[in-house]
């Protein structure tokens, strides 16, 4: 399978001339398992590039079938799907998968598409576009691929994927914070608790739980793609933000022996020379290890298993 | 009064290596004024940007206060609100002056950004400064920040989005982003009327004629269509604004110099023409 990175930024996009050797376009990582659909993780506004690629091909002609996962519905992770140029033209069919919510899914996703807020709605779309409701340790397939997937600790709950195809893997785990110091839920955490009291019993468990959870869920994968947000030193000012950082993600990737490691969700204001810093200091630190590490940036391709 | 722009692009912001001459970033644009007052004008992703700027100053210690002019509540135009760090900080103060038959109602628009489903903010009652919301009364002047503002509201597609003529000690600047008109009928006398004889005129010029020719329904202008209203309503300067997504550096260079042949072609020659480039600024 081949994985494309669209889009690598957390939290809104960034154009400008800083950002554009990574790319400030918002989560977007297209997998293409071998003679298959595309299926594609999260629809930040990389999505809209990707959408005009493959109108290029089947999609042009109302012919293409994609799948959409989508790892939670922050803005950041789903404002391309508006501009997603597939969506527009009858006959294509997409189908989006999320975790559950309070309301349907296509109403959640409507929302966007809603007067005052954008001019077409939802249900003007002429593809064919089915809404699938999943919930944490949910097994699928999509073609020939497996999809499994474990929850993440991230505000409103976020969903990690692993896509098995081809003889290969790539797990996706953005967005989310390390395990260690905040349960996150649906609260809303106004300032950055302490980070050296010790956590309630429970919350530990909760939090131990759903660590072994990712790890088993990236176990030996061939590419693990981490949301680091952040440094360790940004992290600790900002724990309550939902995101992890580079130190975290190595751990993880240890834990989990994954063949690659690839750092994603870039902060906003991070320029291309500090992503090229972090991935320096970073490859030092992570020498020892057996695994790669690579930082996201738009344009990657990474063939996954056999040619 | 001195204008800053902060974002250009229409629609969705536009990363990548063929917009960084003009910028990729969703509208928005600052007004100093003379007094140090600011009135910033829309709330696309380029707010965050002139939000970091303007942390060195008063805003950084929860002295600031601002106007917010905001055209219509599309995304492109509301997306920066919840990265503007000065909402953060409390003791700062802003008053969104914006569409809706109520103030109420347009305060529940911009609620519904920060829905949890969508932000981890999960409501505007998180921001920490002080955040007034109120309709605009279109036609009635009203004063912010010590400038003379009115409002006139424009067709936009399926919607309408208001444009704003802001005046200084009789120097003035129209904003009218997103309008475009139904019909190839030449913009109405009133809109001129509302434009006339400003120092500077920013004009939606989302399309060149051919584009606009296949999308008419969604509600942008040509360059045509901009210095058309521009000639129309003799202003001094004409900035185009609000470039399509898709349209690269090249392409909108290739905007500024049809537009300026349009100009000289119809009687427009002594029209400054000036294309909307993020970090410019324009003393009025």
């Amino acid at each position: 399978m081949k994985v494309r990175f669209w889009g690598v930024r957390g939290s809104i996009p960034v154009p400008g001339r800083s950002t554009s050797r990574y790319g400030g376009n918002t989560s977007c990582v297209e997998v293409r398992p071998k003679g298959a659909a595309p299926i594609i993780i999260d629809a930040g506004t990389g999505l809209r590039r990707l959408g005009k690629s493959l109108m290029e091909d089947a999609f042009g002609d109302g012919k293409g079938k994609a799948t959409i996962l989508i790892s939670h519905t922050h803005w950041d992770h789903v404002q391309g799907l508006p501009f997603f140029s597939p969506l527009y033209r009858a006959g294509n069919h997409v189908d989006i998968f999320a975790r559950q919510r309070d309301t349907h899914l296509e109403a959640v996703f409507s929302q966007q598409h809603d007067s005052p807020y954008f001019p077409v709605p939802l249900s003007a779309m002429q593809a064919d576009v089915q809404f699938h409701e999943i919930i944490e340790g949910a097994q699928f397939s999509i073609g020939k691929a497996k999809i499994t997937c474990t929850r993440l600790n991230h505000p409103w709950v976020a969903m990690a994927y692993r896509i098995d195809v081809d003889g290969a893997s790539v797990t996706y785990c953005a967005d989310t914070a390390p395990f260690t110091d905040i349960l996150f839920g649906r609260e809303f955490i106004v300032t950055a608790p302490s980070l050296d009291e010790p956590l309630p019993a429970d919350v530990a468990a909760e939090l131990a739980k759903m660590r072994a959870g990712v790890v088993a869920l990236a176990k030996q994968t061939d590419l693990l793609i981490y949301d680091t947000q952040f440094t360790l030193d940004e992290y600790r000012l900002r724990p309550h933000w939902g995101h992890s950082h580079p130190d975290d993600a190595i751990q993880i990737a240890r834990d989990a022996k994954v063949k690659r490691l690839c750092l994603f969700h870039h902060a906003p204001m991070r320029s291309d020379d500090d992503n090229d810093l972090i991935l320096a200091k970073y490859r030092e630190i992570a020498k020892p290890d057996k695994f790669e590490l690579l930082s996201a940036y738009e344009g990657l391709e990474l063939t996954l298993g056999a040619e | 009064m001195k204008v800053r722009f902060w974002g250009v692009r229409g629609s969705i912001p536009a990363p990548g290596p063929d917009t960084i001459k003009y910028g990729g970033n969703t509208s928005c644009v600052s007004v100093h004024t003379k007094t140090g007052g600011l009135v910033i004008i829309d709330m696309g992703t380029g707010l965050m940007h002139l939000g970091n700027s303007l942390l060195t100053g008063p805003f950084g210690k929860g002295q600031g206060r601002a106007a917010i002019l905001l055209s219509h509540t599309h995304w492109d135009h509301i997306q920066g609100l919840g990265f503007f760090p000065p909402v953060f900080i409390p003791g700062n103060e802003f008053t969104v002056w914006g569409p809706g038959n109520s103030s109420n109602a347009l305060e529940q628009i911009l609620e519904g950004q920060m829905d949890p489903n969508f932000s981890p903010l999960q409501s505007l009652k998180n921001f920490s400064a002080k955040f007034d919301v109120h309709a605009a009364v279109c036609g009635e002047a009203f004063t912010a920040e010590g400038l003379t503002i009115t409002a006139r509201s424009h067709p936009h597609g399926n919607t309408t989005a208001l444009a704003f003529r802001i005046v200084e000690d009789g120097k003035s600047f129209v904003y009218a982003s997103d309008v475009g008109q139904p019909t190839e009928e030449p913009a109405p006398a009133e809109m001129i009327e509302f434009f006339a004889g400003a120092d500077v005129l920013l004009h939606d010029t989302t399309y060149r004629p051919s584009d606009q020719a296949t999308r008419r329904n969604r509600g942008f202008s040509t360059y045509e269509d901009a210095a058309a209203a521009a000639i129309a309503a003799k202003v001094r300067r004409l900035v185009m604004f609000h470039y399509d997504q898709d349209y690269t550096d090249t392409d909108v260079d290739e905007l500024a110099e049809s537009c300026r042949a349009y100009l000289d072609g119809h009687g427009g020659k002594q029209i400054v023409l000036t294309p909307a480039r993020e970090g410019d600024e324009l003393e009025i």
